[in-house]
C-alpha cells in the first residue's frame, strides 16, 4: 500500500517526485515513462519493450481493480493479455528481478501490492 | 462435529439465526460473554431443537449474576469445559 | 470438477456489506492473502453480506473506496467458490440473477454441509 509519507524524493531534470519509505510513489498521478525509466535505473533495469508491456497490464490491472497484484494474479494478468509464453513467473522474474509483482508494481507507478509479503 | 460459539444476546443480536444456519445435526453450541443471556429460560427458546448440544460458558454467566438463572435444558461448562468442547470438535466457529 | 468446494482449504464467512463498517472488506483481504498464497478459498456471503454482491456498487459519500472491484478481481486469484445464503438473499427480497457474479445458491441445509467441509472456516 503506498503511505502518503515523504520519505526521499526522486530527481529528473530538476523536476522531483516524492516517494514513500519503499520507493512507490507517493503521488500516483506523477506516473511517466521517464518516471518510470529513473525507477528502473534504481533497480538496474533497463526498460526494454518487454517490460514496457509487462507495465501496461499492471497499470490496466490497477484501473479495473483499483489494486496492484500479488505475484499469481500478475501472472495470470499478463497471460491473458500477453498470451501464455509470458504469462509465467520466470518470465517476470528474469525482467524484475527479486520480487517481480513488487518491483514491477513500482516502476509503473501504483502503489505496493497489498497482499504479498 | 464442529463447535459453534456465540457471543450476543438473542435479545439483541440476530447472530444466533446464522451460527443456527450453519450448525449441522450434531454440531454443539456454547454461549459466551453476553451470548450467555440466551441460556436464561425466557431466551433459551430461541435455541429450540439443540437439547444437549447447548451449553454456556459459566464465568460469563457468573460475572452476569445469571448463574442460578439458566434453563435447565442448558449445559454449564467452565473455561476447562471450554477446552474440552474444542478439543472433541474437528474445528471451532465463532460467531460474533 | 475436481475440486468441488468441499475440498477446499478455507471457508470465508463474509456477513457484512460494503461502507457501513470494515468487515467486508478485511474478510476480502483474509481471502486474498490465502489465495495470494495458494490457498483454495472459498467465500461464503451470508445474511447482510450478500449486499457485497450488488450490481452499480459506487464509492461513498465522501469518495471511500467500495469493494465491487475487489470482488471482481477474485476471479484473478482464482477464488471462484462464490456462495450465497439463499435466506440472507430473500430476507432482502433479492434474487442471485440480479448479483454482479456468478454464484451458487445455499439453501438452510446445504449451509452446515458447507462449513464442515472446508478445514477452516473464519467468520467476517
Amino acid at each position: 500500500m503506498a503511505t502518503t509519507e515523504i520519505y526521499r524524493y526522486l530527481t529528473i531534470e530538476k523536476k522531483t517526485y516524492a516517494l514513500d519509505p519503499e520507493g512507490y510513489l507517493v503521488d500516483m498521478g506523477d506516473w511517466s515513462p521517464e518516471v518510470a525509466e529513473a525507477l528502473a535505473h534504481e533497480e538496474g533495469i533497463v526498460l526494454t519493450a518487454e517490460h514496457w508491456e509487462i507495465l501496461q497490464v499492471l497499470r490496466d490491472f490497477y484501473v479495473r481493480y483499483e489494486m496492484a497484484p500479488a505475484m499469481r494474479p500478475l501472472v495470470k494478468a499478463v497471460g491473458q493479455a500477453l498470451g501464455p509464453a509470458k504469462g509465467r513467473s520466470i518470465h517476470l522474474m528474469r525482467l524484475f528481478p527479486g520480487s517481480p509483482a513488487k518491483v514491477a508494481a513500482r516502476l509503473a507507478g501504483l502503489p505496493k501490492p497489498t497482499h504479498c509479503l | 462435529m464442529l463447535l459453534h460459539v456465540v457471543n450476543r444476546s438473542p435479545a439483541t443480536s440476530r447472530v444466533y439465526q446464522q451460527a443456527l444456519a450453519g450448525m449441522a445435526p450434531e454440531d454443539r453450541l456454547l454461549l459466551i460473554e453476553d451470548g450467555v443471556q440466551g441460556a436464561l429460560p425466557q431466551l433459551v427458546r430461541y435455541y429450540a431443537g439443540l437439547e444437549g448440544r447447548l451449553f454456556a460458558l459459566k464465568e460469563d454467566l457468573e460475572s452476569r449474576g445469571l448463574l442460578g438463572h439458566c434453563d435447565a435444558s442448558v449445559q454449564v461448562v467452565d473455561v476447562d469445559g471450554f477446552v474440552t468442547l474444542t478439543e472433541e470438535a474437528e474445528r471451532t466457529v465463532s460467531w460474533y | 470438477m475436481q475440486e468441488h468446494h468441499d475440498d477446499c482449504d478455507l471457508l470465508l464467512i463474509l456477513r457484512h456489506g460494503p461502507h457501513g463498517s470494515s468487515w467486508l472488506r478485511e474478510g476480502l483481504d483474509a481471502a486474498l492473502v490465502a489465495a495470494a498464497f495458494g490457498r483454495r478459498v472459498s467465500l461464503l456471503f451470508m445474511g447482510e453480506g450478500v449486499t457485497a454482491l450488488m450490481q452499480g456498487q459506487q464509492v461513498g459519500p465522501l469518495g471511500q473506496k467500495g469493494t465491487a472491484a475487489t470482488l471482481e478481481m477474485l476471479e484473478m486469484y482464482d477464488i471462484d467458490t462464490l456462495l450465497v445464503d439463499e435466506q440472507g438473499l430473500s430476507c432482502l427480497g433479492l434474487s442471485s440473477d440480479e448479483l454482479m457474479l456468478e454464484v451458487e445458491c445455499l439453501s438452510p441445509s446445504a449451509l452446515a454441509r458447507v462449513l464442515s467441509g472446508h478445514r477452516l472456516v473464519l467468520t467476517f
